[in-house]
């Protein structure tokens, strides 16, 4: 045996046990037949295609099968939500608060933020236009520059965006990264669109409501609530389409999607428990939002897991016993 | 099995339309048929013959040992066969109609350019 297929046997542990002995010797002697002669490693994406399909094995053999579509559709809806936002989040940028508020400004913009909502929007662009090896490393990009930007702040001493602007933000990139590999042309038009009736929207609508002054301007405050709420009727609705018996793919994205609804919502949710909700408050509700929702999530998961019909263990594909 | 059918769902029953294949076969054969845009990996390619399999599209033809490498070989079942006839049938109808609404819309356009040209003239 080669250090090669060594290699990719152990790789093979993502599988279940049954699995691996079923069709083990079958996917790494095509991986082997596929590999440049003299490689002695397999390559990342092989690791990540073997994770994956191991995961969706897992999945399959404890009768989860729409968990997977689920995290699909929660990842589209995150990312439309997360375009909208960044493409909103750019006009305060553009337009500083005024040097009386006492707000470093980074160049021409309000803060480090601009960095960030320009990630964002060419990840939008990215998978509108661009093909999808490059839309998928523009999609990293934009989650590891809101992940980037509080510790890059705090050591450069430059502003950044609140932290009820950037924690939500972060949540739904990270969720946004389970996008399907490959979407309809007619949709990938949609992050896009997206971006531009927001930005359209929020340069003519909004001064007549009120001037933009920053991020903590009054009428900032409603754009995470308004994102938050659309997305919240738009998981609902995915989760009341009636489906296939054991397709609950809707009901999945929906408990996927409840924590950066809730971090969305952070103030109205404060406010339940104090009516002017101070630091503390807030960040006792963002640290409880981050608990629950995973928790509902997983509390559902086991659940279904243990009522849902297993898969029997996969026979033979060739003979057809059991093993 | 879902329908309309998924691109590389559809280049694995069309590429098994033809004879029995085992899993680097069908890579190969799937990226030609697609000229290179669809490129399987050996974990996705096995996931979509579970499904294809379960479904009954999919048969096991037989198992050969090349070089110490378990090599299994697929065939198309004739549910399988049924089912990509039918959807490539549905596609075929569809490219048919885009392809008279766009002859249409061609002959338009120059009909309009040709009047307008004796229009000017």
């Amino acid at each position: 045996m080669t250090e090669l297929e060594r290699r990719y046997l152990r790789l093979l542990w993502a599988y279940p046990a049954a699995y691996r002995r079923a069709r083990g010797a079958e996917i790494v002697g095509t991986y082997l037949d596929l590999a440049a002669p003299g490689r002695r490693w397999p390559a990342p994406a092989d690791a990540l295609d073997l994770a994956r399909g191991g995961l969706a094995a897992r999945l399959r053999a404890a009768g989860a099968t729409d968990l997977l579509p689920g995290v699909r559709l929660a990842a589209v809806l995150a990312f439309l939500a997360a375009t909208a936002l960044a493409a909103h989040w750019m006009v305060p940028e553009l337009r500083p608060a005024r040097p009386e508020y006492g707000l470093q400004q980074v160049g021409p913009f309000a803060s480090l933020g601009a960095v960030v909502w320009a990630a964002w929007l060419a990840a939008a662009l990215g998978q509108t236009l661009a093909p999808r090896r490059y839309a998928r490393p523009l999609l990293w990009a934009a989650v590891l520059a809101t992940a980037l930007v509080v510790p890059v702040s705090a050591v450069t001493g430059l502003s950044r965006p609140p932290l009820f602007v950037v924690l939500p933000q972060l949540v739904l990139g990270v969720i946004a990264l389970g996008l399907p590999p490959r979407v309809p042309h007619r949709a990938r038009v949609v992050p896009l669109a997206v971006a531009v009736l927001v930005v359209v929207f929020t340069q003519t609508a909004v001064p007549r409501i009120g001037p933009i002054v920053g991020y903590r301007d009054v009428w900032n405050f409603q754009a995470p609530v308004a994102v938050g709420t659309v997305l919240l009727l738009a998981a609902v609705a995915a989760a009341l389409r009636p489906g296939r018996r054991w397709d609950f793919r809707g009901g999945w994205a929906l408990l996927i999607l409840l924590t950066p609804i809730g971090l969305l919502n952070l103030h109205e949710l404060a406010q339940l428990g104090q009516r002017n909700p101070d630091w503390a408050t807030l960040a006792a509700t963002a640290v409880a939002v981050s608990l629950l929702g995973p928790g509902l999530l997983l509390a559902a998961l086991s659940a279904r897991l243990q009522a849902a019909p297993q898969q029997p263990t996969p026979p033979c594909p060739t003979c057809g016993s059991s093993r | 099995m879902d329908t309309p059918l998924r691109e590389p769902t559809y280049l694995i029953l069309t590429a098994l339309a033809g004879e029995p294949m085992h899993g680097y076969g069908l890579i190969g054969e799937v990226a030609a048929l697609s000229d290179g845009r669809v490129s399987l990996r050996p974990g996705t390619l096995y996931g979509a013959l579970d499904r294809l399999v379960d479904a009954g599209l999919v048969q096991v033809d037989r198992e050969e040992v090349v070089d110490g490498r378990l090599r299994r070989y697929y065939r198309l079942s004739p549910d399988g066969a049924g089912t990509l006839s039918a959807e490539t049938e549905r596609m075929r109808r569809n490219v048919e109609a885009a392809t008279t609404r766009l002859r249409r819309r061609a002959a338009s356009s120059a009909g309009s350019t040709a009047r307008l040209a004796g229009g000017l003239a």
